[in-house]
């Protein structure tokens, strides 16, 4: 850390594994060490001890870099390009170049929407999701089997971060693994298949959403149409089979859906 | 071999570009173009010394706003990156850190080059103003005329801005390599005067030590020559006075000078790239 500071420990034993076309959660307060273990893997820094593999290659290596896109918490772009320049930065960098590098930059900022004008303006006068959504371009242009994105929707308003949300999920169908970290747990909720959970550079749990989430001592039944009478005499039925209701009533909407069913059409795209 | 050009070339572009689209330096290039104009208004000399006062301002000019824009491009290359953070979105792709490094030498040398390239033009074209007026002022006189001429347009300046881009790619070398060890922008302007400064007034100081007879302790001989070997002799560079002052300099001792830059160059360069190797990010 610098002279007669001493040394902070920021990940400790971590040990975890992330499935080819998997979306791999990395949960945990700030400072928990998920964006030290993102920067590990990508080789900005080194480890006292460990290892880790991507696709097979070292951590690190060039080879091991050419397999991941990565999307930095914050949008530290260099904002005197405009998106396209971006793309094409990043995809020159990645070794691409010529008509192939073209026709790649057009299709991403497409995908991203910021194709047309868009992409023309300088980077400095994007908002905070469409700077994002920039980079998410630009981790994809090097067409990697991995994609890591740190906090991709931190700073990002319900509409702009449901946006990333369905890119993750596109980007999954396509075969792409993604890991990512956030603190809309929600969200995480949402796309995640797997996720670990960091405490102080240390593992706290690791598994499948499904399997960490499920309560399986409980059961839940969603009716519609059901007449009030019906619905007491389903609730004594319950008791009397010796069943505890735990929750019952009108099932509420979730506010991000609400916000932005409440949207103009337009606003939501 | 072409990825890795690629990728050097598209960190060079990039520097380059920004380097352009900053707005000091597009002022302080019009500030030493103003400087090299506005030194055509002296006009209380005889051709020859209008002629010698003309070089002197417009090469001092392309040195100090080189200089600058050398000392405050550098050391923005790897510091600015790393404190805006945009060093993580390039570093995470598959860029080697020499080829990083590299490229932003690059780039920054490219943008030196062209400020050094327009600023000599406008030393020319002043020059070549300045003979035309004199032309007229002395009539017909063919004499008089070659004269002026061969004041005005005197090939050897050609060697004069090979030397002055040459030392100016020295100092940014330099600042390139205090750039990949420092953490602030301020350490390294303050490290690259530092070095250019004991550049300059080593080989006085080595002379000043042989006459007063101290060298004869090896512990000064030694300390000595690691400086001399540490530290680039910026007085080579002073050959650019002579050139303006109208002596001969041959095109082999300004070639010298271009390889013993080049060769500092490479050595600052190649430290840098391990300096950085190691470096977390």
């Amino acid at each position: 850390m610098g002279w007669f500071r001493g040394r902070v420990l920021a990940l400790e034993g971590l040990e975890m594994e992330v499935q080819k076309g998997e979306v791999f959660g990395l949960l945990g307060p700030n400072g928990s060490g998920k964006s030290t273990a993102m920067k590990m893997i990508l080789g900005l820094l080194r480890p006292t001890s460990g290892s880790a593999e991507v696709c097979g290659f070292r951590a690190g290596t060039i080879s091991a870099r050419r397999q991941i896109g990565f999307l930095p918490e914050n949008p530290y772009f260099p904002v005197f390009l405009s998106g396209a320049e971006l793309v094409r930065y990043y995809g020159r960098l990645s070794g691409l170049g010529g008509a192939g590098l073209e026709k790649r930059v057009k299709e991403l900022l497409e995908l991203v929407r910021l194709g047309g004008e868009a992409g023309k303006r300088p980077l400095r006068t994007y908002s905070k999701g469409m700077l994002q959504r920039a980079g998410l371009a630009g981790a994809l242009v090097g067409d990697p089997e991995i994609l890591m994105l740190d906090e991709p929707t931190a700073g990002v308003d319900p509409a702009g971060s449901r946006e990333i949300r369905d890119l993750i999920l596109e980007l999954k169908a396509r075969g792409k693994t993604v890991i990512f970290s956030s603190h809309l747990l929600e969200q995480v909720e949402d796309v995640a298949d797997r996720v670990i959970i960091l405490h102080r550079g240390k593992k706290l749990r690791e598994g499948r959403l499904e399997d960490l989430l499920t309560r399986k001592n409980e059961w839940e039944v969603k009716v519609q149409g059901l007449p009030e009478g019906d619905r007491q005499e389903l609730l004594v039925w319950l008791k009397k089979k010796g069943g505890q209701v735990v929750r019952e009533g009108a099932p509420r909407e979730k506010l991000e859906d609400y916000f932005l069913r409440s949207l103009p059409e337009e606003t939501r795209r | 071999m072409i990825g890795c050009l690629r990728r050097i070339s598209a960190v060079a572009g990039n520097t380059f570009l920004e380097a352009v689209r900053q707005k000091v330096f597009a002022v302080l290039l019009v500030f030493a173009l103003v400087l090299i104009g506005g030194a055509n208004y002296f006009t209380e000399f005889s051709f020859q010394e209008q002629f010698k006062f003309l070089k002197d301002l417009g090469y001092a000019a392309i040195s100090l706003t080189g200089l600058l824009v050398g000392l405050l491009g550098a050391a923005q290359l790897i510091p600015g990156e790393i404190e805006k953070r945009t060093i993580l979105t390039a570093l995470c792709r598959p860029l080697r850190r020499w080829e990083f490094v590299v490229g932003k030498y690059f780039g920054l040398t490219a943008y030196l080059a062209l400020m050094v390239v327009v600023m000599a033009l406008a030393v020319w074209g002043v020059l070549g103003w300045k003979e035309g007026q004199f032309l007229r002022a002395e009539g017909l006189d063919p004499e008089a005329a070659a004269a002026i001429r061969a004041e005005a347009m005197d090939p050897r300046l050609l060697q004069a801005v090979l030397l002055v881009g040459a030392k100016l790619a020295v100092v940014a070398a330099l600042a390139v390599f205090f750039s990949t060890i420092a953490t602030s922008t301020t350490f390294v302007m303050a490290m690259t005067l530092l070095v250019y400064l004991i550049g300059h007034l080593q080989s006085v100081a080595r002379e000043q030590w042989l006459e007063a007879g101290e060298v004869s302790r090896w512990t000064v001989r030694i300390f000595l020559a690691v400086v001399a070997l540490l530290v680039p002799d910026f007085n080579l560079y002073n050959l650019i006075d002579e050139i303006v002052a109208g002596n001969v300099v041959v095109w082999r001792t300004t070639l010298e000078v271009v390889g013993y830059s080049g060769v500092y160059i490479g050595v600052l360069l190649a430290a840098a790239a391990c300096m950085f190797e190691g470096r977390d990010i």
